[in-house]
């Protein structure tokens, strides 16, 4: 899980590098840097052949369940050898069927909905896999998300809607825009079981995500596990996030789920600094590595893309 | 009054079916009590009385199919009058919706006249002004159908108008040569040469004894044969030397006089009529122009004349006299002043001193250009020529 | 051969699928136990059991969206969304996501699913619950729209459009579920994507979608005892369009009407109109004319509704205005 981690601190630290030193990169793009506990963590409980669906913050979830990093990295260079072959971009770099990563949508909320109907195909095949979807405090707000829930409660499907709650919707304060006690308690709403996790450390996240997953395979229906975090910059790329208060940011900056595991890792005798050296070695020669397949591969002619309006 | 209507059991029921009557006619009945059993589509009910009263008359047996909304059943009180009843519901008056109409800018575009489209196209390609067709269409449009109608047209009108269809003898055509090539060309210079000058043509007759008798010398002396042609050529080419107004062309308005003098001698060959020309014939003797008619007139037979040979003439010479004819007046060659015909020469009466004597005799022909010289100055011109060669000593 | 009501047509697409195919699912307000607002899904829920035939919440989101992503998971969903006019309501989850899916992906992603909806224009359900709008699918390629006019192309083009690869919205008329038409036997298939001539003649053409099929047709007959002739072409799938034999039989008459019950402005007529001016336009003989809804909402009054809606009448008018 820790290398999963660095995995995706690095990637998003070269992205956002591109982006805004660089220069290279254009368009909206939504880093994972401080969340990486929660995909790590989610993710980790699941089995190979289960699915996730993303959202437009998808960087994360992306590495964790397995896309190869110079398909995304090359997606966002808007190549044809990217996930999408350059085709859709940042905010959907993570569909990659491949590893059953099935979707991710640019539109808040409505990947939740989208989850209840893949959940009610994997319940019809019957070989109790499940599916996972992320999606943040800002998209339970939204008329698809209350309705995709109550439409998985009432089909009891395998799905586990994971809420990254970083506590802000953009620029929107979670404690104002959410009219409920807390994201977990709007499950009770829906007869749904539900679960909150601490999105700083991976293992709370593990062991909570476990348990939902579990209930799932075993035909016990949906939860909703919301995992608290924070994102270390703002919302987008872009965005300096200036709307959130110093001390709140500092704050949370010490909590940093990656030095959190690490000194634990440390503490309980199961690494050691030199491991955690090899490690960022080779996260960063993989995070290069990707730059260079990305900057030399070509993009698709624009005669060809005609054919990918429909399934011919 | 209450009527008791058919309802409307679900959204799509037309008609229903009366399946039985509840009451009996004279009951007397409340609001809200049922009074009959329907049946729609699927589904089978119960209508009520809509109010209080005695049931005056069913107006259905059982098992009728009934329009929705048609009465039923009257109810009432007993001595109320049965009312007269308007059997099916009033139609709807259609309600005309008016389509907001938004005046257009009077700023026209439209290419005048006005006509669709493939009209245009078929006009363009049949190479029919469309500016002269009536149209048949909405708003006087011309449409495909007039265009069509005006090819038709075009197809059956004939190229002569002059004859009536009614008893003209129809010609079989033997053959057909099209017009091609040498004869085409001249065909094509001749008519333009006709149809700008002005040609008169002025004839003398000329006493060729003096030649004839100037031949047999000749000829017994060297056996040269010297061609009655060849005295006309160098006649002609000597007395423009003195004439030199006839020896131009008129181009346009420019009047050329030219300084040689270059005469044309039209040949005839399989091919056509050829003039080749000798190049400064008034300073050729007369044998040489004897032997340059016979060496053009072999290379045009053999077609092998150059371009050379057939311009930059200034006169042309023609004779028609090998072949019977006693005169003839030729078609100038364009652009030159005038042209010198002549026919055979035979034996002819003349009048000497009272008495009818027999002689040689030939008739000149010149046609002359009246744009460019009038008829005094032609005739001086030709009388030289006369006189040349009633004295052919004077020829060289 | 045997006749069918329109709605019986359906579902006897749908039950002949769901019984070919077991990855088949029908998702819906009112269709499981209720058996369908028209009873298209009459007897289904009997047959398939609650597993395949699933009453939903109203939940237009909810119900498009699973509708997507039991696509992605491995099923041939077929939903139902009951009126056109809720449409707008998972207008996201169609347009914005499954529409764009298969080429956001870069063609990895698949998402086969039919939507099915009817609009009710005729049958006075008031503004909210009459509209039809097909041409805004235009605008969001990737989709596959389908409109059958005849209980024959019902049967043939569903059966078609359950089996696609891409979303299809499938939109049916109110109207037209009561009327009977013959329907063979035995298993047959309508392709998507093909023009039906359903009428030929010389002087116009006709071409008309779902309930103004049967209107243009009437109108057809009436202008043949005039002595004028119509070809009445019915699309059937107007995403993506069957252009060519539209512009065949302009090519050969000159003269085009397109009839269609949606609003005019910016309706099917219109792109229909623009395609063929720019690709026969040496072959128009007279404007092209489109013989729709004016630009308002649908009046409630029955009398009223009936002048709103386009009908045999119009068109006939609109011929006359064509030959002159």
């Amino acid at each position: 899980m820790l290398r999963k981690m660095i995995e995706i601190r690095r990637f998003e630290e070269r992205v956002e590098r591109l982006f805004l030193q660089e220069g290279a990169l254009i368009g909206p793009s939504h880093l994972y840097l401080g969340e990486e506990a929660v995909a790590a963590g989610a993710i980790g409980a699941l089995n190979e052949n289960d699915l996730i669906t993303s959202t437009y913050r998808g960087h994360g979830h992306a590495i964790a369940k397995g896309v190869p990093m110079n398909l995304l990295m090359a997606e966002l260079f808007g190549k044809a050898t990217g996930t999408c072959k350059g085709l859709g971009g940042s905010m959907h770099v993570a569909i990659y069927p491949e590893k059953g990563s099935m979707y991710a949508t640019a539109i808040v909320g409505s990947g939740v909905p989208i989850a209840t109907g893949v959940g009610l195909g994997l319940q019809r095949e019957g070989k109790r896999r499940v599916v996972m979807t992320f999606f943040g405090d800002g998209a339970t707000n939204t008329g698809a998300f209350h309705e995709g829930i109550n439409l998985a409660s009432v089909w009891k499907v395998p799905v586990i809607f994971v809420c990254e709650n970083n506590m802000y919707a953009m620029s929107t304060r979670a404690d104002y825009a959410v009219a409920a006690e807390s994201v977990a308690a709007r499950a009770q709403a829906y007869k749904m079981r539900s679960a909150v996790a601490d999105g700083n450390d991976p293992v709370s996240v593990y062991l909570a995500a476990r348990e939902a997953i579990d209930a799932a395979r075993n035909g016990q229906g949906p939860t909703l596990l919301e995992c608290v975090t924070y994102k270390l910059h703002g919302h987008g790329v872009y965005d300096k996030g200036d709307y959130r208060p110093e001390e709140e940011v500092e704050a949370w900056l010490k909590r940093d789920p990656i030095n959190g595991l690490e000194a634990r890792l440390l503490k309980a005798n199961l690494a050691t600094q030199s491991d955690f050296e090899k490690i960022e070695k080779e996260v960063a020669a993989e995070v290069e590595e990707s730059v260079t397949f990305a900057r030399a591969s070509p993009v698709l002619p624009f005669d060809q893309l005609a054919k990918y309006v429909y399934v011919m | 009054m209450f009527r008791v209507a058919m309802p409307r059991l679900d959204p799509g029921m037309q008609s229903g079916k009366i399946v039985e009557w509840l009451k009996k006619e004279g009951d007397r009945v409340e609001k809200d009590m049922p009074i009959v059993r329907i049946e729609g589509e699927k589904t089978t009910f119960e209508v009520n009385s809509p109010g209080p009263g005695v049931v005056r008359k069913f107006l259905f047996e059982p098992g009728m199919d009934v329009q929705v909304g048609q009465t039923i059943a009257l109810v009432g009180e007993p001595n109320e009058p049965l009312p007269v009843e308007a059997e099916a519901p009033t139609t709807l008056e259609p309600v005309v919706v008016q389509e907001a109409k938004v005046a257009p800018p009077v700023i026209s575009r439209v290419a005048e006249p006005l006509a669709s489209p493939v009209a245009r196209k078929m006009a363009r390609e049949a190479g029919i002004d469309i500016s002269k067709i009536k149209g048949s269409g909405p708003g006087g449009r011309i449409v495909r159908e007039d265009i069509q109608r005006a090819i038709e047209q075009m197809k059956a009108q004939p190229v002569v108008t002059a004859v009536s269809a009614q008893g003209a003898r129809a010609v079989p055509v033997a053959r057909t040569i099209k017009l091609a090539g040498k004869r085409k060309a001249t065909a094509e210079r001749l008519s333009y040469g006709f149809h700008t000058t002005v040609p008169v043509t002025i004839t003398m007759e000329t006493r060729m004894e003096a030649v004839l008798e100037q031949r047999k010398q000749l000829h017994s002396q060297t056996g040269e044969e010297i061609s009655i042609t060849a005295y006309v050529v160098k006649a002609a080419a000597k007395a423009l030397e003195d004439h030199q107004m006839i020896n131009s062309s008129l181009e346009g308005d420019e009047l050329r006089i030219y300084g040689d003098i270059n005469v044309a001698v039209a040949i005839n060959t399989p091919d056509g009529l050829v003039a080749p020309v000798i190049p400064q014939t008034n300073r050729r003797s007369l044998s040489e122009v004897s032997r340059d008619i016979r060496e053009l007139t072999e290379r045009a037979v053999q077609n092998k004349l150059t371009v050379s040979d057939l311009t930059g003439g200034t006169f042309t010479v023609s004779n028609l006299g090998g072949y019977g004819v006693d005169l003839f007046a030729p078609v100038i060659n364009p652009p030159q002043c005038a042209i010198l015909g002549f026919g055979r020469t035979s034996e002819r009466p003349i009048i000497v001193e009272k008495q009818v004597r027999a002689a040689s005799v030939t008739t000149l022909s010149l046609v002359f250009d009246h744009r460019i010289v009038d008829g005094v100055p032609a005739a001086q011109y030709l009388q030289r020529v006369k006189e040349l060669l009633e004295d052919p000593k004077k020829l060289e | 051969m045997p006749e069918l009501t329109y709605a019986d047509a359906l579902r006897e697409a749908l039950r002949e699928e769901m019984l070919r195919d077991p990855r088949v699912v029908l998702m819906g307000e009112e269709i499981g136990v209720f058996e369908g607002v028209y009873k298209v899904t009459r007897g289904l829920l009997k047959e398939f059991g609650p597993e395949r035939v699933r009453d939903t919440p109203i939940s237009e989101a909810a119900i498009a969206g699973a509708a997507v992503g039991a696509a992605l998971g491995g099923l041939k969903p077929v939903a139902e969304i009951m009126y056109m006019d809720f449409l707008t309501i998972c207008l996201d989850q169609i347009a914005t996501n499954a529409a764009k899916m298969h080429f956001m992906s870069g063609g990895k992603l698949r998402v086969p699913f039919v939507l099915r909806t009817q609009y009710s224009l005729g049958r006075v359900h008031g503004a909210q619950h009459s509209q039809f709008f097909p041409s805004i699918f235009f605008q969001v390629p990737g989709l596959k729209v389908v409109l059958p006019s005849t209980p024959h192309d019902a049967k043939g083009l569903l059966k078609a459009a359950i089996r696609e690869d891409n979303p299809v919205v499938f939109i049916e008329s109110g109207m037209l579920y009561r009327i009977k038409g013959p329907v063979p036997d035995g298993e047959y298939v309508v392709p998507l994507g093909q023009c039906d001539v359903k009428k030929t003649g010389s002087d116009i053409t006709i071409v008309a979608v779902s309930r103004t099929v049967t209107e243009a047709l009437a109108a057809a007959m009436k202008l043949e005892e005039q002595g004028i002739t119509a070809d009445v072409i019915d699309p059937r799938t107007i995403q993506p369009l069957d252009l060519a034999t539209i512009l065949e039989s302009v090519r050969k008459t000159g003269r085009l009407i397109i009839a269609s019950d949606d609003v005019k402005c910016g309706g099917i007529g219109s792109e229909i109109a623009a395609q063929v001016v720019e690709e026969a336009f040496d072959s128009l003989d007279a404007p092209i004319l489109r013989v729709a809804s004016p630009d308002m909402p649908i009046p409630f009054s029955p009398t009223l509704e009936q002048a709103y809606m386009p009908n045999a009448q119009k068109i006939i008018e609109a011929a006359k205005k064509l030959i002159g």
